[in-house]
């Protein structure tokens, strides 16, 4: 295990590390993007995988982050004596301040109740942030400049970049040693049963604020990131879509393991950058696999490589390889076959076709892949159909072969539990 | 007989119109196995939640080792040495049987809120969590999920973590409830090991249970205390008979 | 002056409570009977409204606000059936975030379909008359006609959960799932009914709504939320609860608007009025400016002292 996490660490630090001065503009911007919302996705599970609460209004605490740290360097323009790479931690302390006060009410309420009242705080600022102009600089935002410091001149994206990179590793190292303390194994138990870790001589409204401030603070120091690289914030910053992003990230890459968010958050805002191009249904795509994972895999993709993980021995590899093929391909098919009915329809349901349409006073064949389709043809909706039913066809037969593979393999995980 | 470590006097609990607990009055001696039986409805769990602090009395006092802890929080009356257990298990089901007998010796030893430290390298924290899961007899079970274990098994965990705090005054709630008999002479012989140097009160169905483990007995009868007494005498007492044990047998 | 903008104030209020009591009607009903906060109800509205927009584009206005319920109310159920009931055994966590989930895939669809800008749905001209004038302003009948459906859908609701036997098996079925069942009642079936005409009422509000307040791929969100604040301040699951915290919202909106209270106006009172506009900042902050936070203090206020919100049962 010990050296698994070590060549993991590797695989991936090595090219965060090598790459990145390579890479065009436009993705070193994405992996300081990448960067800010692995760190607040995880800040954010801190709260939701090991403590058990599900925060619908975590951007207050990205926000607050992001314009205190605008405030810092708006400072520091005006001759303050802080490191430029120190910034952050205005966000960081920020989000913690308010995260103690948000979290005391807060943590009053658990479940859904819970839910509703971290909803309604983040909405309270976001209403109240466009008519507060010295806080928050109004319906315009604040915007400010970095300095330059100790040979530093941070003007260049790279600069950001490492510096994000440096911040974001500190942080999840903290946030992982945190996973280690003694709190860190009493947060497990307040997600678990809050009620029986207060019978057992905990004060558990104080120890609930305790996560919940410190994943405050963490979400912090990602929207003071985000404000160091920008360089701007605005009240959007508190919105529901950014509450909504990191809750995304965090369930498709799996609440149940540390790393989880982080894979989320990576492929995600990968994902976005490489067919933000291509297509402008990329939301679409994003909400079908949220649910699906929810429905499907509601462990997320982390979860389900640590499953894997945990079973290395007892899975017979051979056995799965082909069912696991299957699967894969199964899961393009479908995958090909709805992107194509969608991309055609948002072809057909363009202002740009409406004009064609109009032109030729019909249906005209659309371009779509290169080739023309007809949007009357059979043929053109057949095709993509065929193939996720085909790919249906084929994920429900590989999943038979699966299923029992995997029972086999967890009855003698727990057997090996017991003699042991 | 000396202060008792836990006493009631005449204690009240009504929910709207409905008086659960009229007047209960107990008192435990420090170092006895006390039981608390009863019909169905008498009141038994309500009184077990009054104590510990789940609910707050209506009206009367609760004292342990001479202090008052009616309404105080649970978390408080735990710290004050007194730690109850559940009759539907309540364990910490993603956690390993180790930590969750850790989370109360833990508590134990005073670190609640402590992120300055490894878990791991506690060290009379983790010896006494490890030798507590041995007396419970789940040694070998040390790692396995608690949300993993058998039903009996799950029972015998729930009987550590109440213990893993340290207090002196041990409730339990139904501790057999569910089991076979032979699973249930096992969980006695448990108890009584574990509750050697300790106060017990706890509530039971299994008679054979009562009457082999416990010193005193006391009956619950319409959210009142119709007789304290040793096993014999209240196997004597007509009234108890007529209100409890009759029913039972026929 | 200040009885024409009582009145105009009032009236205008009265509607705009109306529409969130509709919208809310169904959540509240939804949370009550199976305890799943519905994020995609806002969306079952914005479904009902684009919905009427079609079928009145092609000038079937009324088979519009027929179909909208219909068809919005059938995807409830295929909603219900096919998606939440397989995370039903999650828990409540699950179920919140699969309807979080599908609100993002309705949005998304409907730019698809619709593009991402509001479009053009309007009430049939035979509808767009004056039902009175007051103060010199003409009044719209089609409002009158927003908040008769509403009062209409409310007593409709309200007999039917009160006055027959759908009502008391849907209480049962909430309350006690395994006795109802044993009683012979279909609970998966009833759960199926409630989260159909939930969205179904959503629908129907979206229908009518759409055509007087803009219909946009927006629109979810933008109510999405305040209906939040409405079914928690009413008490979640309490039918008379949403009315009276929609018309509270609806009117406290319209007369914030039209009011420019601050902070300091209130100190003048004891003299600190000057102090408090050097101050600045939130002091001169007036309440029509932060009349959009109001009701989110308001839903917290209730959450932390009374979740059980104004009419609930429960706390």
């Amino acid at each position: 295990m010990r050296r698994h996490h070590l060549l993991l660490l590797v695989l991936v630090a090595l090219p965060l590390l090598v790459l990145p001065p390579f890479l065009s503009l436009g993705l070193q911007n994405t992996l300081v993007s990448m960067l800010v919302a692995a760190l607040f996705a995880v800040s954010f599970n801190l709260l939701m995988g090991q403590g058990g609460m599900l925060s619908f209004g975590h951007a207050a605490f990205f926000g607050i982050g992001a314009f205190a740290t605008l405030h810092l360097m708006l400072a520091v323009e005006d001759g303050l004596g802080v490191p430029t790479p120190l910034l952050p931690l205005a966000g960081g302390l920020a989000g913690l301040g308010l995260g103690l006060v948000a979290g005391y009410f807060a943590t009053m309420r658990a479940g859904v109740y819970f839910s509703l009242v971290t909803l309604a705080l983040a909405e309270l600022l976001h209403t109240l942030a466009p008519q507060w102009d010295g806080m928050f600089g109004g319906e315009a935002g604040m915007s400010s400049m970095r300095m330059p410091w100790g040979g530093l001149v941070f003007g260049s994206v790279l600069e950001v970049y490492y510096l994000s990179l440096a911040w974001v590793a500190l942080c999840l190292l903290l946030l992982w040693a945190y996973t280690r303390t003694p709190f860190g194994r009493l947060t497990l138990a307040l997600r678990d049963n809050e009620q029986r870790v207060r019978f057992m001589g905990y004060d558990t409204h104080k120890a609930r604020l305790v996560v919940f401030a410190v994943s405050a603070m963490f979400s912090g120091v990602a929207g003071g990131l985000l404000a160091f690289s920008n360089e701007v914030a605005n009240y959007t910053t508190f919105g529901m879509p950014v509450s909504a992003q990191v809750v995304l990230h965090t369930f498709i890459g799996g609440s149940t393991v540390f790393l989880g968010p982080v894979v989320g958050a990576a492929v995600l805002t990968l994902f976005a950058f490489f067919v933000s191009d291509l297509t402008r249904s990329w939301l679409l795509y994003q909400g079908v696999l949220f649910v699906l994972v929810m429905l499907y895999a509601p462990l997320g993709i982390g979860g389900i490589v640590e499953l894997h993980l945990r079973h290395m021995r007892e899975l017979r590899w051979r056995a799965l390889a082909g069912p696991y093929l299957g699967a894969a391909v199964a899961g393009l098919l479908i995958a090909a076959g709805f992107v194509f009915v969608i991309e055609s329809l948002a072809v057909l349901f363009s202002s740009d076709y409406a004009v064609l349409r109009r032109d030729a006073g019909g249906l005209p064949p659309f371009p779509f892949l290169g080739t023309e389709w007809q949007p009357l043809s059979p043929l053109t909706w057949l095709a993509p159909l065929l193939a996720m039913a085909a790919g249906g066809w084929l994920a429900s037969r590989a999943g038979r072969r699966i299923a029992p593979l995997w029972d086999e393999a967890r009855r003698v995980h727990t057997q090996g539990g017991e003699t042991a | 007989m000396s202060t008792p470590v836990l006493e009631l006097r005449d204690v009240h609990k009504a929910f709207g119109a409905a008086r659960i607990i009229q007047g209960a009055e107990l008192a435990v001696a420090r170092g006895e196995r006390h039981a608390v039986i009863g019909p169905n409805g008498a009141g038994k769990s309500t009184l077990f939640n009054l104590i510990s602090g789940m609910f707050t009395p209506s009206s009367g006092e609760i004292r342990l080792a001479g202090r008052r802890i009616d309404g105080l929080d649970a978390n408080a009356i735990n710290r004050l040495g007194l730690s109850r257990s559940f009759q539907i298990t309540n364990v910490f089901a993603r956690m390993s049987v180790f930590e969750n007998i850790r989370i109360g010796v833990m508590a134990r030893h005073g670190i609640r809120f402590d992120l300055l430290r490894r878990a791991a390298a506690m060290r009379a924290v983790n010896e006494q969590a490890q030798a507590l899961v041995e007396r419970v007899r789940l040694a070998g079970r040390r790692d396995t999920l608690a949300g993993d274990l058998a039903y009996s098994e799950q029972r015998a965990l729930e009987i550590g973590m109440t213990l893993s705090t340290g207090a002196e005054v041990i409730l339990l709630d139904e501790p057999t409830a569910g089991m076979s008999r032979e699973e249930t002479a096992h969980a006695v012989e448990l108890m009584r090991d574990l509750t050697k140097d300790k106060t017990l009160l706890v509530v039971e169905h299994d008679m054979d249970v009562v009457f082999g483990l416990c010193d005193r007995i006391s009956v619950l009868v319409y959210g009142k205390i119709l007789a304290t007494g040793t096993p014999a005498e209240i196997r004597a007492d007509r009234r108890v008979q007529e209100a409890y044990l009759g029913e039972e047998a026929a | 002056m200040l009885m024409e903008f009582l009145v105009v104030s009032v009236l205008n209020g009265a509607i705009y409570g109306m529409l969130l009591f509709m919208v809310s009607a169904g959540l509240t009903l939804i949370f009550g009977m199976m305890g799943v906060l519905n994020f995609a109800h806002a969306s079952f509205y914005m479904l009902g409204a684009y919905i009427a927009y079609t079928l009145s584009a092609l000038g079937h206005f009324w088979l519009g606000l027929l179909l909208a319920p219909v068809l919005v109310g059938l995807l409830g159920v295929l909603v219900e059936r096919f998606l939440l009931r397989r995370v039903h055994a999650f828990g409540h966590a699950h179920e919140l975030l699969l309807t979080f989930g599908l609100a993002f895939i309705f949005e998304e669809l409907v730019k698809l379909f619709y593009g991402n800008f509001p479009v053009d749905y309007r009430m049939p001209e035979a509808l767009r008359f004056t039902a009175f004038t007051v103060f010199g302003t003409d009044y719209p009948f089609y409002r009158l006609f927003i908040g008769g459906t509403a009062i209409a859908m409310f007593a409709l609701l309200y007999l039917l959960l009160s006055r027959t036997r759908v009502g008391l098996v849907v209480r049962a079925a909430e309350r006690l799932p395994q006795t109802a069942e044993a009683l012979g009642h279909n609970v998966p079936l009833v759960f199926m009914g409630v989260f159909g005409t939930g969205a179904a009422l959503a629908g129907l509000a979206g229908g009518v709504a759409g055509a007087f307040f803009p219909t946009s791929p927006n629109m979810a969100l933008e109510l999405g939320v305040i209906v939040f604040v409405v079914v928690v301040v009413g008490g979640l699951g309490s039918l008379e609860g949403s009315l009276l915290a929609s018309l509270m919202i609806g009117l406290f909106s319209s007369f914030a608007v039209g009011l420019d209270w601050s902070l300091a106006g209130a100190l003048d009172a004891v003299g600190l009025g000057g102090w408090a506009r050097e101050m600045g900042g939130l002091m001169t902050t007036t309440l029509s400016s932060i009349a959009g936070s109001v009701p989110f203090l308001l839903m917290l206020v209730v959450l932390l002292l009374r979740p059980a919100g104004l009419m609930g049962e429960r706390s």
